[in-house]
């Protein structure tokens, strides 16, 4: 607390000239042990919801101790080993990919842009080849050069899973030579999936064209230039090489990270991230309670994990004018969904799938969420909004029955032939508190079209390998109802609705394609958008009619467009909701002072 | 005594109580602020339609979940007592009766389960029965289950003090005038000591009710108890705590808590109450 009152202090004196008046109330109120004085130095008012859309504190003051809590453990801080999209978020401080999220409001954030290459990937002309020039004079924190061969070298090290266990497998499933053990198995093995022409190429070789392949660059860090001569394998993340705007100080596992800028590092060759604050120090581990009341109190700035406050920190932050300011409702990057399988009697007829639609109960669902804001908007399409082909379009009467269009689920199920009604077994994670409100809520909805839900609870650690994720214990079970949820790997059509809805899609275990949709039309139509030459509105397009063949299926009822309550200090400038990952932007992130 | 008139007005409520509530399923979602989660109104939305207001999220009314959670929790707690004395009683007789090395093994074994870490043993158990097994299913499944793990593992308490008892007895004038009028050892053990037993049984029985209440109450709490949406006390109060809902909406705590409170103390003090009038010598 008194540091930061000082930091806010000396820093008015620098910007003296511009800021005297705001200054002045900052340092008057953080004498009372606040910090909230400081943020007066801010031009923008913060009112709730201001960061969703646009800059809350926009500011290029350097200097500050900026400071996250986490009420959690990275999966690791290594860039090759991590799939959490707060650690991804959080990382692009120290770990540039070749591809790299655009730094703006809104869906713009979604879009790809050089991170340490010159330009998107050029694809050769029969896709299996994508080539990408890497810019020059980049330095990693020791100040020595990156190569081509860092990044081969990065992504030669993911394919190795006994010591990166973490991080995504599209690598390998997707390049040529998928049977390399990894350098630290094979230290003189020549991988082939990955060659580099000279010093500043890089190509990738595929097994088969990929449209997305360029997400699959960007949307990760496994492409962050890692040294070979610094590389310790597992012990990696204790200290990785920095490429970024800031660099490992210390690093203590489930305690604290502090990271000082990188004076290797330039604003020329990273348009994307920010070098403001002068330390950065992320608080591992917290309690979730007690994180809440140190954001309020001023100690915490950010919630890195960004998934949002508890119930009790929700009430104080709603209640008040004053903390409701400094508060946004963030698109979470993530749907809450209820799948509808389709080889599960009676639900294997449309009609009924489509009864259901019609008699769920879209306010309790959004109730059971957590409401409006820590909840999330009612759904009515796979794709979130801002994707895109996104379009509100509404099959079920979501919107203007928002309680359940019973008349329609009645006339469905006589269709179906069941106009009395049902009863089929319905899965969910007993462990989660929000996922078991909500079965309990469409249960409840159904009842009154005579539909009867059997709750078959189940842990959510196994719940996709072994039990929801198991077509054949689906079957036997007789789960025609399964809640979940979906959040993409990246914003896209492809992203999104693949995993769900493809019908190729489909395995034994760890099944995504939960509702076993195998529908011709929407099968080819993801034909479709691999085919070469597309615009991106045309893409776009295609996932559109995808998304509403989806829904005229009934095989997933959406639930909500997940928001997160996430709360800002009115010290941290620079903070906005970052679409791709559905937390604020942690790249630009600066303390005003 | 003022024990006793609770557990009749308790019995009275698990009985008939849930014929007279309204549907505990009923959501009321109108009844409930959607941004924060919790009732309108003080107190959890206390009003003459909820006496004692409604569940947070969803607004089902929470006078008919405590009542007919009561069915559930006296219920399991009746059920797994008679089978914890059943067993215990059996095995007490004929240790205490018999001795040498059957007494031997009766009591080792009850050493053991008295040693067995319970609760999260009863944990795993119920974590990994399918949701349909021994041709029962869903809720009936759970509570045959619970009354199962709860009264198997409460018989050694009974076993031991009954065992103590035989001890003594069995040394008695009329245990020997049954021997020698050629009584065999069934006849002894279930016509002269039964009898004898029946204040000592009475008496931890009624004590052995509430322990296994709480039991009932904790394992619901850890989630391993009934099925949603079936009412249940000690799923209430982990949906208060797992959910911070005591914060925003303390009565949705307090109510099952101290409808658990209210229920373990008159079984208590009734328990008390029959130990000191039908053996004085028991403390």
């Amino acid at each position: 607390m008194r540091r930061r009152s000082r930091l806010a202090f000396a820093a008015c004196a620098v910007t003296a000239g511009l800021t005297l008046a705001a200054c002045s109330s900052g340092g008057s109120s953080s004498s009372g042990g606040s910090s909230s004085g400081s943020s007066a130095s801010g031009s923008t008012t913060a009112a709730f919801n201001s960061g969703v859309n646009t800059v809350v504190n926009p500011s290029t003051t350097k200097g500050g101790t900026l400071t996250y809590g986490v009420a959690a453990t990275p999966d690791s801080f290594d860039p090759g080993n991590t799939y959490y999209a707060w650690v991804l978020n959080l990382n692009r401080l120290w770990a540039t990919p070749l591809l790299t999220y655009k730094s703006c409001t809104g869906g713009c954030g979604d879009t790809l842009v050089p991170g340490t290459a010159t330009s998107l990937g050029q694809v050769s002309s029969n896709g299996l080849t994508w080539t990408y020039h890497i810019k020059q004079g980049l330095k990693f924190e020791d100040g020595s050069p990156i190569t081509a061969q860092d990044i081969k070298y990065a992504v030669e090290r993911t394919y190795d899973r006994s010591v990166m266990e973490n991080g995504p497998t599209y690598f390998v499933n997707i390049l040529t030579d998928p049977k390399y053990p990894g350098p630290y198995k094979d230290p003189n093995g020549d991988f082939t999936g990955i060659t580099t022409p000279d010093q500043n190429t890089i190509q990738f070789h595929l097994q088969a064209p990929f449209p997305d392949f360029n997400y699959v660059v960007g949307a990760f860090s496994q492409t962050a230039p890692v040294p070979k001569a610094k590389d310790t394998g597992s012990n990696y993340q204790l200290h990785p090489q920095s490429t970024g705007p800031y660099m490992f100080q210390s690093y203590q596992p489930n305690k604290q990270l502090v990271l000082v800028p990188n004076p290797n590092w330039t604003q020329n060759e990273d348009t994307e991230a920010r070098q403001l604050a002068s330390k950065i120090v992320v608080n591992l581990n917290m309690n979730a309670q007690d994180l809440d009341n140190r954001l309020i109190a001023g100690d915490v700035d950010i919630d890195a994990q960004g998934i949002g406050v508890q119930a009790a920190a929700r009430a104080k932050i709603l209640s008040s004018p004053t903390l409701k300011n400094d508060a946004d409702a963030v698109p979470g990057n993530r749907a809450w969904f209820t799948y509808l399988n389709t080889k599960v009697a009676p639900l294997n007829n449309v009609n009924c799938r489509q009864a259901v639609e019609y008699a769920a109960n879209k306010t309790d669902l959004q109730t059971a969420w957590g409401g409006p804001y820590a909840g999330g908007q009612v759904a009515t399409t796979l794709l979130l909004p801002g994707m895109n082909g996104y379009s509100s379009f509404d099959l079920y009467n979501a919107k203007t029955a928002p309680t359940g269009d019973l008349t329609a689920a009645k006339a469905a199920l006589a269709k179906c032939g069941q106009p009395n009604g049902f009863t089929v077994g319905a899965s969910y994670r007993s462990d989660r508190p929000a996922e078991t409100a909500a079965i309990q809520a469409l249960q409840a909805a159904l009842t009154r079209v005579g539909i009867k839900l059997q709750l078959h609870g189940y842990p959510s650690g196994s719940y996709y390998s072994t039990f929801a994720g198991a077509p054949n214990y689906v079957h036997q079970h007789n789960l025609g109802i399964l809640q979940g949820g979906w959040s993409p790997d990246w914003p896209d059509g492809y992203g999104m609705m693949d995993e769900l809805v493809a019908g190729n899609t489909i395995v034994a275990t760890g099944n995504t394609n939960i509702g076993e949709l195998n529908d011709p039309t929407i099968n080819s139509l993801f034909q479709q958008t691999t085919k070469p030459g597309l615009t991106t509105a045309q893409v776009g397009a295609i996932y559109g009619q995808i998304d509403k063949a989806a829904m005229a299926q009934a095989v997933i009822l959406p639930n909500v467009y997940a928001t997160n309550l996430l709360y800002r200090s009115p010290a941290a400038t620079n903070v906005y909701a970052f679409a791709p990952y559905g937390e604020y932007n942690y790249a630009v992130i600066g303390a005003s002072s | 005594m003022a024990g006793g008139i609770i557990i009749v007005f308790l019995v009275l409520v698990a009985i008939v109580g849930p014929y007279l509530v309204q549907n505990p399923d009923t959501y009321n979602s109108n009844l409930i602020n959607p941004t924060f989660s919790r009732p309108y109104g003080p107190w959890g939305g206390i009003s003459l339609a909820h006496p004692l207001g409604v569940e947070p999220v969803n607004g089902r009314d929470l006078l008919a979940r405590i009542v007919v959670g009561t069915r559930y929790s006296l219920g399991i707690g009746f059920l797994a007592t008679v089978l914890a004395v059943v067993i215990g009683v059996f095995f007490g007789i004929i240790a205490g009766y018999f001795g040498g090395w059957i007494d031997a093994v009766i009591a080792r074994s009850m050493d053991v389960f008295l040693a067995f870490p319970l609760l999260v043993f009863a944990i795993a158990l119920i974590g990994v029965i399918p949701n349909s097994a021994f041709g029962l299913s869903g809720n009936t499944l759970r509570v045959s289950l619970l009354v199962f793990v709860i009264g198997f593992f409460a018989w050694p308490y009974m076993g031991r003090i009954i065992r103590g008892q035989v001890l003594s007895l069995r040394e008695r004038e009329f245990v020997d005038a049954a021997r020698s009028i050629g009584a065999r050892g069934p006849y002894i053990l279930f016509r002269e000591l039964l009898p004898n037993l029946v204040a000592p049984i009475l008496v931890y029985s009624t004590l052995l009710i509430p322990t296994n209440i709480l039991f009932e109450a904790a394992l619901d709490y850890l989630g391993v108890g009934l099925i949603p949406p079936t009412p249940s006390w000690g799923q209430m109060l982990s949906n208060a705590v797992s959910n911070g809902f005591y914060y925003i909406d303390p009565m949705y705590m307090i109510i099952p808590g101290l409808a658990i409170f209210i229920t373990v103390l008159a079984f208590n003090l009734f328990g008390d109450g029959l130990r000191d009038a039908l053996d004085p010598r028991g403390h």
